[in-house]
C-alpha cells in the first residue's frame, strides 16, 4: 500500500470527536437539574458551574486543536484541502462550526446552556463522518479558483451563525415541556432569546447573501455560467428565500417563541441539506465535482 | 389610488410572493434552458411590484436608507437578470488546431432576442493544449494555447483554460472536456482539382474506443475510417494528453483490405488519391456572452452593504440585550414554562 493512503489524520479526528463528546456530557451533566443545588454536592462530584463550562470550554478547545490537526495532516497526504468529498466537508465544518461555536460559548455566557442542543447537532455530523471512507479525493480543475475561499468561508459562517440560531431555537422549544424546561432555568427569557436568536439570522442571511454572490462568480469562471439552477444552487436559493421569509414573518405578525424556533431549525435542516445532501443526492450538482 | 398602492405594497403581499417564488425556484430544480421561464418571471414581477409600491408608501422602507439601498437593489438584480436573458449568448464550437475560430461554426446556440455583440469581430486562431490526467484518469488543468492579433497584425500568444476563459469583445471562451484529434486530409480527384479538409475525430478520451469517422469529398464517395491513437494514456498513472506527442495511424478499410497510413502516405481510392497529410487537434469550448455580469455583481454586492448598513445601525448601540453577556443579571424564571413575551 502507499504510504499516502495510510488515513493519517484519522486518529485526530477520533480524538477530536471524543473531545466533543465529552463536552456535550459535562455541558448536559452541568445544567442537568440536581436535588442538592448550590454550593454543596451534586452525587459525590463538587461542581459548580463555573467550573463546567470551564470544563466545557476546555474540551471544546482541545477538540478544535486536534481537528485542526486532522485537516493538516490529510492535506498534507493527499497535497489538496478539505474541499471536495463528504468525509472532507463533514471534517471542516465540524472545524469551523466549533470555531464559532466555542467563540459564542465564550463570549456569550448567558448563553452557553443551549450547548445542550448545539453539541448534539455536532455530534450528528461526527457520527456521519464516522461511517464514510477517508480515501484521497480528487482535486478538480476548477477548484484552483481563488473566489473558492471566499465562497467556502462566508458559507461556513453562515451555517454556523444558523446553528447559533438552532440552539437557542431548541431552547425555547424545550421550555415548552416542563421536563426539559429545568435544564434552562439560568438562561435568559424567551424574548430575550428569540430577539438574539433572530440577530443571529440577520447575520446569517448577510453571510448567505455574500456567500451566494461569491459562489456565482466562482460558477462564472469554472462552468462559464453564474446561475444555472442546479441542484445546490436551487436549494440554496429556497433557503436564501426560507430566511426572507422568516424575516418577513416576523416583521407582519406576532409569532410566538417556540414557532419562531421552529421556523429557525426549518432554515437550518434546508441549509443544511444544501450543504451536505445535494451534492450527492443529485447527479447533477455543482458538474465541477466531476 | 393611493389606498390601492398600500394595497399592494402590503407586507402580507411580500410574503405570498416569497412563497411563490420559493415554488418556482423549486420547479425549476436542477431545470435546463428548456423548462418555462414563467415559473420564475411572474412571482419575480409580482414581487417586483410588491416592492415598487412598497418603497413608494411605507415609510418603514423608504425612510430607512440601508434597508432602502437592499431593496432597491433586489429590484436592480431582478431587471439586470432579465437584461441578462434577452441579451445573451450561449454556444459551443469546436475549433481545429491552426484554425480560426468561424462564428458560423457554433453549435447549440442560444441566443436572447436583444442579443447585439460585435462576434464578427471576435478573432483568434487555435494553437495547441495540453490536458493534465490523475490516476484513474481524473481531469486536471488544461492548457489551450491561442493566438490573437496585436495592434501591429502580430500574433501574439495566450493560453486559457478551465476557469481562466479567453474574454474578447465581451465574449467568454471556456476550454471543456470535450476535445480531441483532427486529420487533416487532401483529396485529389483523378480529374480536377485538389481538396484539402479536416475531419474531427470523437472527443478523447472520453470515445477512447470508437475514434472512427468519414469523410465525403466533393465529387468523390464516401471513405470510412478510424484512427489508432499512441497518446501514452495510462488510466493507472498521471498523464499528459498533448497533441504534439502523438501518432496516430489512419486505417482505411476498402474492399475488406485494411490499409494503414502513416502522415503523408496516399492511398488510391475509386475516384482518386486520398492523402492523409497530418494529426492535428481540435478543442471544445463554450461560449458565453452576457453584458450584466459585472452589474450583477456590482448591485448584488450593494444590496448587501445596504444591508449591513441597515443591521448595523439596528444593532450596533445594543448588541446583546441584559442577561446574554453577564449571566448574573437575574433570569425570569417565569420562562421556564415557555411562556412568549
Ligand atoms: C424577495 C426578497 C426580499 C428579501 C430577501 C428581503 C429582505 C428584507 C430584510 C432583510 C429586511 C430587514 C428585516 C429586519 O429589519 O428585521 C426587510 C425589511 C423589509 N422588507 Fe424586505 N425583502 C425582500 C423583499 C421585499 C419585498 C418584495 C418587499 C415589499 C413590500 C419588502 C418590504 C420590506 C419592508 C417594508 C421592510 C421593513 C421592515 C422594518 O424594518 O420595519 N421586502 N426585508
Amino acid at each position: 500500500m502507499n504510504p499516502s493512503e495510510i488515513a493519517t489524520e484519522l486518529p485526530w479526528l477520533w480524538s477530536g470527536l471524543a473531545a466533543y463528546a465529552l463536552a456535550t456530557f459535562v455541558a448536559i451533566w452541568g445544567v442537568a437539574p440536581r436535588h442538592h443545588v448550590g454550593h454543596g454536592t451534586a452525587g459525590n462530584i463538587n461542581i459548580d458551574t463555573r467550573q463546567h463550562e470551564r470544563l466545557v470550554l476546555g474540551l471544546l478547545l482541545a477538540a478544535l486543536v486536534f481537528l485542526t490537526i486532522a485537516i493538516a495532516q490529510r492535506w498534507v497526504r493527499i497535497g489538496h484541502g478539505p474541499w471536495i468529498s463528504l468525509f472532507e466537508l463533514l471534517m471542516s465544518q465540524l472545524l469551523s462550526l466549533g470555531v464559532i461555536f466555542t467563540l459564542a460559548y465564550w463570549r456569550l455566557p448567558g448563553l452557553r446552556a443551549s450547548a445542550v442542543i448545539a453539541l448534539p447537532i455536532l455530534w450528528v455530523l461526527g457520527t456521519w463522518v464516522l461511517m464514510l471512507d477517508p480515501k484521497a479525493s480528487h482535486f478538480p480543475a476548477t477548484y484552483y479558483n481563488e473566489w473558492k475561499w471566499v465562497h467556502v468561508f462566508l458559507g461556513k459562517v453562515y451555517l454556523a451563525l444558523l446553528l447559533l440560531g438552532v440552539a437557542l431555537s431548541g431552547v425555547m422549544i424545550m421550555r415548552r415541556f416542563k421536563r426539559t424546561a429545568v435544564f434552562f432555568t439560568r438562561m435568559p427569557p424567551d424574548a430575550t432569546l428569540d430577539k438574539i436568536a433572530w440577530r443571529f439570522m440577520m447575520l446569517a442571511l448577510v453571510f448567505d447573501s455574500l456567500m451566494l454572490i461569491a459562489g456565482a462568480v466562482w460558477a462564472q469562471d469554472a462552468w462559464g455560467r453564474y446561475w444555472s439552477w442546479d441542484a445546490l444552487e436551487t436549494s440554496a436559493f429556497l433557503t436564501w428565500l426560507a430566511l426572507a421569509l422568516g424575516l418577513h414573518l416576523r416583521l407582519t405578525y406576532r409569532i410566538p417563541a417556540w414557532i419562531s424556533g421552529l421556523m429557525i431549525i426549518g432554515i437550518f435542516v434546508l441549509a443544511f441539506t444544501t450543504y451536505f445532501g445535494m451534492p450527492y443526492l443529485s447527479p447533477s450538482a455543482h458538474k465541477g465535482m466531476v | 389610488m393611493i389606498r390601492m398602492i398600500r394595497a399592494v405594497a402590503s407586507l402580507k403581499v411580500t410574503l405570498v410572493g416569497i412563497i411563490m417564488l420559493s415554488v418556482g425556484a423549486a420547479l425549476s430544480y436542477d431545470n435546463r434552458i428548456d423548462s418555462t421561464a414563467w415559473v420564475i418571471v411572474v412571482p419575480l414581477a409580482f414581487l417586483s411590484v410588491n416592492l415598487l409600491a412598497a418603497i413608494f408608501t411605507n415609510p418603514r422602507i423608504n425612510k430607512q436608507p440601508g434597508l432602502l439601498v437592499f431593496h432597491i437593489s433586489l429590484l436592480g438584480i431582478v431587471i439586470l437578470a432579465a437584461i441578462g436573458r434577452l441579451t445573451y449568448l450561449d454556444a459551443h464550437v469546436e475549433i481545429v488546431q491552426t484554425q480560426p475560430f468561424d462564428p458560423r461554426s457554433m453549435m447549440e446556440e442560444y441566443r436572447g432576442p436583444f442579443h447585439a455583440g460585435s462576434l464578427e469581430k471576435v478573432q483568434f486562431i487555435q494553437g495547441p493544449y495540453t490536458v493534465d490526467y490523475e490516476p484513474g484518469m481524473q481531469r486536471g488543468l488544461t492548457f489551450s494555447e491561442v493566438f490573437l492579433p496585436d495592434a501591429q497584425g502580430n500574433s501574439v500568444s495566450k493560453i486559457v483554460g478551465d476557469d481562466r476563459p479567453l474574454i474578447l469583445e465581451g465574449y467568454r471562451f471556456y476550454t471543456t472536456f470535450n476535445k480531441g484529434f483532427t486529420v487533416l486530409l487532401t483529396w485529389i480527384p483523378d480529374q480536377g482539382a485538389p481538396e484539402t479538409g479536416t475531419v474531427n475525430m470523437p472527443s478523447y478520451p472520453l470515445f477512447d474506443y470508437k475514434q472512427a469517422n468519414s469523410w465525403t469529398p466533393t465529387g468523390g464517395e464516401e471513405i470510412k475510417f478510424w484512427l489508432q491513437l499512441q497518446t501514452g494514456m495510462d488510466p493507472e498513472a498521471k498523464w499528459r494528453l498533448d497533441g504534439r506527442n502523438v501518432s496516430g495511424v489512419l486505417v482505411v478499410t476498402q474492399d475488406k483490405h485494411r490499409v494503414e497510413l502513416n502522415p503523408g502516405d496516399t492511398l488510391s481510392v475509386k475516384g482518386g488519391q486520398l492523402r492523409y497529410e497530418k494529426l492535428l487537434t481540435w478543442m471544445g469550448y463554450k461560449i458565453y456572452y452576457n453584458p450584466t455580469i459585472k452589474w450583477l455583481f456590482f448591485v448584488s454586492m450593494l444590496s448587501v452593504l445596504g444591508m449591513s448598513w441597515h443591521y448595523w445601525k439596528k444593532m450596533a448601540s445594543k448588541p446583546w440585550p441584559d442577561g446574554v453577556k453577564d449571566p448574573e443579571v437575574k433570569s425570569d424564571k417565569s420562562n421556564m414554562q415557555g411562556k412568549t413575551v
